[in-house]
């Protein structure tokens, strides 16, 4: 044992026991908070990434509707709705797709973008496309689908009259030569032709044994098939006449006929309904084997 | 004081290659409203096919050009012998060329390389 007394041993103050470390970690998490803060900022705001591949989505409502329409427009040219559908869900339209197709109609319809003879086509297109799947907008109301026909104005040459002289019993001179009544036109304005039939529906179909056909069904007010009944394709150099009912197997309202490809068709019942708005247009298409043939339709009247 | 220094610096640092890493590549800036003369190059090939698509249907030259300029190209005729061409040399989908092709041949920009794309007259077809 030591003479010296024994003195307690005083521990070291608690900050000389922690370990040592190089970092403090308020410093870097006060560093790292304000760092990604100034990141963040700069990144958005002072110096954003270069807008250079703008998707469809991304357009603004103006440009989306002109994206739209060019989507219609090719549609009429190819009818493939797949590739349609799939163009507009690119666009990311809320809701329904082709309910926003009809939308975008209904406010193309409402400015003066139907001024023009191209816009109002455009319309048409778009219309023609969500009708045929069932949709509705107000377009419908506000744009024709088929411009009224102009009041056709003919010509009468109405001859007067020229009435015969009593007899005289003394010979008279010879009128002096004066000027003679000439016929007069009277402009009569005619009606337009009154519409026996409308055309109710006009469908397409993807079939490799009915490729590029026209199939049209005259109908009377039951649905069933009406013999007999000329019927009129027009394209772009010719026109075509034939009658329902002459395949019978097929129905006696039923009529076809074969498109060329790349052609655009008008087909009517001449003389009892108006055209058919679009220009049927025999334009490829895939079947669901994959296989490659010409777009066909279905277009049915009935008495209007 | 030193090491609550050095800390925050290295925090700092970090913390902004992080901000910078978020801002630009994780989360960039979307932009929405865009003119469609910002399209991506793709896009704008889509629009002018269908633009072609159309004329065909239509025969509307002045539409189709109308309808052009909002990719907001200077000269209509140009872009569509441009995008024809790049399609054809890029062996890209006969459905494509074709309209294009009608479409550059509307505008008098056929070109002897989209010669064998013009489509075959039939009857009851102009072109």
């Amino acid at each position: 044992m030591s003479g010296y007394a024994s003195v307690p041993q005083q521990e070291p103050a608690r900050k000389y026991l922690r370990p040592r470390f190089y970092l403090n970690w308020v410093g870097v998490f006060f560093g790292l908070a304000v760092g990604v803060a100034l990141g963040l900022g700069y990144a958005w705001g002072v110096n954003p990434v270069v807008e250079f591949d703008t998707e469809p989505w991304q357009l603004r409502d103006a440009d989306k509707a002109h994206y739209v329409v060019a989507i219609m427009l090719d549609y009429t040219y190819d009818g493939d709705l797949n590739r349609a559908v799939g163009r507009l869900l690119d666009l990311r339209l809320p809701g329904d797709p082709i309910q926003e197709a009809a939308e975008i109609a209904c406010d193309l319809a409402r400015t003066g973008y139907v001024e023009s003879n191209s816009g109002l086509r455009a319309i048409r297109s778009l219309m023609t496309f969500y009708q045929l799947q069932g949709k509705s907008g107000c377009a419908d109301t506000l744009i024709l689908m088929q411009d009224p026909e102009a009041t056709a104005v003919i010509d009468v040459v109405v001859p007067t009259p020229t009435l015969i002289p009593p007899a005289t019993k003394t010979p008279t001179p010879a009128p002096p030569a004066g000027p003679t009544a000439t016929p007069f036109r009277v402009i009569v304005p005619t009606s337009a032709p009154s519409q026996d039939f409308v055309l109710i529906s006009v469908s397409t179909f993807c079939d490799a044994e009915l490729s590029g056909v026209i199939e049209v069904f005259a109908q009377d007010d039951e649905g069933e098939g009406l013999p007999g009944q000329a019927v009129r394709v027009r394209w772009e150099a010719g026109s075509d006449t034939f009658y329902t009912g002459l395949k019978p197997e097929r129905g006696a309202g039923y009529a076809d006929f074969t498109m060329q490809p790349g052609v655009g068709y008008t087909v009517d019942l001449p003389g009892q309904s108006d055209p058919t708005t679009e220009p049927l247009a025999a334009t490829p298409c895939t079947t669901d084997d994959g296989e490659r043939v010409v777009t066909s339709y279905r277009v049915v009247f009935r008495p209007g | 004081m030193s090491r609550f220094l050095i800390s925050l610096v290295a925090g700092l640092i970090v913390g902004i290659g992080l901000g910078l890493f978020l801002g630009w590549v994780q989360f960039p800036v979307e932009y929405v409203d865009s003119p469609a003369s910002g399209l991506s190059q793709r896009y704008k090939d889509d629009y002018t096919v269908m633009i072609a698509g159309g004329y065909v249907v239509d025969r509307d030259l002045s539409g189709a050009i109308d309808r052009l300029r909002i990719l907001g190209v200077d000269n209509a005729p140009q872009h569509v012998q441009d995008v024809t061409e790049r399609f054809i040399t890029n062996s890209r989908d006969v459905d494509d060329i074709r309209p294009l092709v009608v479409l550059a041949e509307g505008l008098g920009r056929l070109t002897p390389i989209m010669e064998p794309y013009r489509q075959v007259s039939v009857p009851g077809q102009s072109s």
